[in-house]
């Protein structure tokens, strides 16, 4: 450690970090555009000079290694005054397109400019005009005139994907960011370029004019669809008053965690965010004309039904099929209950196909949980054809997935062996009204739990996103089935968050001990 | 007096073939270097003369080689021989008429430094040099100067020949560098310097043709002569390449602290059709100019320096009456704005702003207030860019719009 004096205020620093990162963890805000975290710094944009005790001119504070003593001032008129001089230079060219720019709210120029520039423009001079909307790739659209040249996006396709797929090209004034002979950007990763992007130079067409960003609520969260568990940012909109919004979700940032997905996250994670909002189920659905059921008389119900297998010993006629989007707790819950209180052995579990991971984030495995299933104990014995067409008294499927693995005859047919099924669904599909009861549960951004990600880091995730209608957090549900089957009442009664569930695991669970210190 | 110690066989007879010079004593100097001395001794020796790079910055070339730290990684020699700063041509005659002399400089160079591979950088319009120093590369290794085992010392040297593709910014060391490495001539961010992480990020030693042509001479003569030739700070003779309304337009080489006065009225032959002096841009382009009162000055890095502008690369550009300020202005900013490299915000976006306004000033339509613009936009610039273009820029039109600023107000309207 070294001490160093930011605005006069004394500073106990690493050796080595840069001003920039010094006056960071601060709390001291040194306006930056080209540099970010993620690459070495450039020096290009000249918004972060400051001044360093000792020195004729103003320093980068991007690449300026902090020294013993170093005095530095981010407030003294001289920088000031550059910062202002930097800002000119920048908005000078600049279209000032903000009402109709999708960047706007979220833009670090404009944000820049509201904090250190308020000047009036002095640029009277005819703006240079360039092409406004060029197609760089998959939901890429480059405005040109917009473009500050930081490069981020330039860098980010030469350090990261390594595809170099854009380049600067033309001198001076001239210059501009733009593919090669037209070859458009083509990766799993070229949806973080608009989110790098610190101007509405790059905007993404998933995207831009569907709304506001000041409209938008974040929330953090963990990318479900493989298992890297890629720290997230879900934003969602509200709606207004007196005006509904089609959908919650308008987009998924990444979130940094250098342990796991650093600053990035790949676009089959970025845009496959329609299931949260497509064809929700919001409602208990009790077919066959029998009543209309609560939760609780659902799950008294459904106890009854276990129960009474349990009685005559025939939990063999119980099949349950599981999944590994379900939450540490979840699973853990289901275990207790199924596998040591019911001695259950039908336990199968369905979840989306395997696909082709990237060599990057992106895993084979597009669930979010597979490693967290088999560290809490289960064996991962596949819901096959086989074991879809066995004979059962009661079934319990908990998950989507049934649907997209197998055709419609084929789970009719098997449906029509068994006596009682039971659906606990997120989305309305065919099997609906192929089942006696279903109930609505929820998604990742919608309960709170942790995810075991494939490299065995164990995350917590919160709720960011209220669940539609009646449904209910699957570890709720199976903390009221545990007590209503009354078995082991008192071991399910202590379980009012699952935050205490985990707690309990990391005591049964050696894995889980360690992972939770 | 005109000092010939780099000219001195200029306009010989086919002197840059190896056979004329080496009958005229070439080579003297590498023998010298590599059988009679060993590299600590040529560095004490360089450092000792005082040699100031030739190329504009002045930074003791000594001083340079002795940065160069000993790593487990090959060391490159660059010659900058980009030659862009507007005014100057004197290292384009260096190359042509003597280019064994800068080969000379090159291996003696790459001795002291423990150099095996050096590359020439030449500007991409001077494609019959870049033909001519190729020539008197395969010259030397036929002889034995360059190759494997020169000299039968042991020593390994290899020189190329790269030739630009026309950007002001590939004469700025890293943007030379850059260049070389087959990308984009876009300066890099300083520290580190090249010295210790320059070429495909080796140590790298980059000097000018000029500095480089004079090492032969102090090897031959030693640093005491050498510093004799000069000034006590400053050692040898400089080339000082006087364009524009003179008579007699060319290359002078003369020593360093010759008054600007005596090379205009002495050696240049005085103004072009005896017109009155305006101003004089001492030290090519991007230094700033001097008023046809401050021309009794002493032509060395410091007397420049002390009187506000800078000695550069020697090129002198002479002004005369007839010419409008304002046309001046507008070239040189006409300039800095195409050779932006466009990479910072202030050169980039800074240099081509001022341009309009000049262009606009030219067309008539130019406001007082615009002045006051131009100079605070430059003073913006200055100081505040990743390289030296910016400052490059700003320096003369700062200069431009202090010291003609009433003349330019003549061409506009409150």
């Amino acid at each position: 450690m070294i001490k160093i004096f930011l605005d006069e205020k004394p500073l106990e620093v690493n050796e080595g970090t840069t001003v920039l990162k010094a006056a960071e963890e601060a709390g001291i805000d040194i306006p930056h555009l080209c540099y970010h975290p993620a690459f070495l710094p450039e020096g290009s944009c000249r918004m972060c000079l400051v001044e360093i005790e000792g020195l004729p001119e103003l320093e980068l504070a991007c690449s300026t290694q902090v020294r013993e003593g170093m005095k530095i001032s981010t407030k003294s008129e001289k920088v000031i005054e550059a910062r202002k001089g930097v800002l000119e230079f920048l908005l000078a060219e600049h279209p000032l397109d903000c009402p109709i720019c999708d960047k706007a709210g979220e833009c670090e120029l404009q944000n820049y400019y509201e904090e250190y520039g308020l000047f009036d423009s002095q640029f009277k001079e005819t703006k240079e005009k360039r092409q406004k909307k060029v197609e760089i790739g998959k939901n890429l659209i480059l405005d040109l005139e917009r473009c500050i040249l930081c490069t981020r996006c330039v860098r980010f396709l030469r350090e990261v994907t390594k595809t170099q797929d854009l380049g600067v090209f033309n001198r001076g004034l001239h210059s501009e960011i733009n593919t090669y002979d037209g070859v458009p950007v083509d990766n799993n990763y070229s949806g973080n370029l608009a989110e790098i992007c610190p101007v509405g130079a790059i905007t993404d067409s998933d995207f831009r004019f569907k709304t506001r960003s000041w409209f938008l609520k974040q929330g953090e969260s963990i990318c479900p669809l493989c298992s890297r568990g890629c720290n997230t940012i879900i934003e969602s909109h509200k709606g207004f008053t007196h005006f509904q919004v089609p959908k919650r979700v308008y987009r998924i940032k990444s979130r940094e965690n250098n342990d796991i997905n650093g600053y990035w996250i790949c676009d089959f994670g970025r845009y496959g965010y329609s299931y949260l909002d497509d064809k929700r189920l919001d409602r208990i659905i009790v077919n066959n004309g029998k009543e209309a059921l609560t939760w609780e008389k659902a799950i008294a119900f459904l106890a009854e039904k276990i129960k009474r297998l349990h009685y005559v010993k025939k939990t063999s006629r119980l099949v349950v099929v599981l999944n590994t989007w379900l939450s540490n707790e979840e699973l853990f819950l289901l275990k207790k209950i199924f596998k040591n209180d019911l001695s259950v052995e039908k336990i199968y579990f369905i979840d989306p196909a395997d696909g082709e991971d990237d060599d990057f984030l992106l895993t084979s495995e597009r669930s979010p949980n597979r490693r967290g299933a088999q560290e809490i104990g289960f064996d991962l014995k596949p819901l096959d054809r086989e074991a879809l067409m066995e004979k059962a008294d009661l079934l319990l499927i908990f998950g989507q997935f049934i649907s997209d693995r197998f055709n419609l005859t084929e789970i009719k047919a098997a449906l029509e062996n068994i006596e009682t099924k039971i659906y606990f669904a997120t989305h309305s599909d065919e099997l609906n009204s192929l089942v006696d009861i279903v109930l609505p549960t929820t998604l990742i951004p919608e309960k709170e739990g942790s995810l075991t990600n494939v490299d065995g880091i164990v995350q917590k995730f919160l709720p960011v996103l209220e669940g539609p209608g009646e449904c209910r957090p699957e570890w709720k549900v199976l903390v009221d089935l545990g007590k209503e089957l009354g078995i082991n009442f008192n071991y399910y009664k202590q379980f009012n968050s699952p935050e205490v569930v985990l707690k309990e695991m990391s005591k049964e669970i050696p894995f889980f001990e360690k992972k939770n210190e | 007096m005109e000092e010939k110690v780099l000219t001195q066989h200029f306009g010989l007879e086919n002197f840059y073939n190896i056979d004329v010079y080496l009958k005229k004593g070439g080579y003297q100097a590498v023998r010298k270097a590599l059988i009679d001395m060993n590299p600590e001794k040529i560095l004490e020796e360089v450092k000792a003369a005082n040699l100031r790079g030739r190329g504009g910055a002045g930074f003791p070339a000594g001083v340079k080689w002795g940065f160069v730290p000993e790593v487990d990684k090959p060391k490159y020699l660059c010659v900058n021989a980009d030659e862009g700063e507007p005014g100057t041509f004197k290292d384009r005659y260096i190359m042509s008429h003597n280019p064994h002399m800068l080969l000379e400089g090159i291996i003696i160079t790459s001795f002291c430094v423990g150099i095996h591979t050096a590359f020439i950088y030449i500007r991409g319009e001077y494609e019959a040099i870049a033909v001519r120093l190729e020539q008197a590369i395969s010259e030397a290794y036929k002889n034995g100067f360059l190759g494997k085992n020169i000299l039968e010392k042991g020593f390994d040297l290899d020189v190329f020949v790269h030739r630009g593709a026309g950007a002001y910014i590939c004469g700025e060391e890293t943007g030379l560098l850059e260049s070389l490495e087959g990308k984009r001539g876009h300066p890099r961010l300083k520290p580190p310097f090249p010295a210790s992480v320059g070429l495909f990020q080796c140590p790298t030693v980059i000097n000018n043709v000029e500095t480089i042509s004079n090492i032969p001479f102090i090897i031959l003569k030693g640093a005491k002569w050498f510093c004799e030739k000069g000034l006590p700070k400053d050692g040898g003779t400089r080339i000082f390449g006087v364009s524009g309304m003179v008579k007699k337009p060319g290359i002078y080489e003369l020593p360093l602290g010759t008054n600007l006065k005596d090379i205009i009225y002495k050696y240049a032959g005085g103004m072009a059709k005896d017109k009155k002096l305006k101003a004089v841009i001492p030290g090519g382009m991007s230094a700033p100019i001097l008023t046809a009162d401050e021309i009794d000055i002493k032509m060395d890095f410091d007397s420049l320096v002390n009187a506000g502008s800078m000695l550069g690369s020697a090129a002198i550009v002479i002004i005369d009456m007839d010419t409008s300020i304002l046309d001046v202005l507008k070239i040189v900013t006409k300039f800095y704005s195409h050779e932006s490299c466009g990479q910072c915000t202030p050169c980039r976006v800074g240099s081509s702003w001022i341009n309009k306004i000049v262009r606009r000033i030219v067309e008539g339509k130019g406001k007082k207030e615009d002045i006051d613009n131009i100079v605070r936009l430059a003073s913006n610039i200055q100081g505040n860019t990743l390289c030296p273009l910016g400052d490059a820029a700003a320096m003369p039109i700062l200069s431009i719009t202090k010291k003609f600023r009433k003349e330019i107000e003549s061409h506009v309207t409150n």
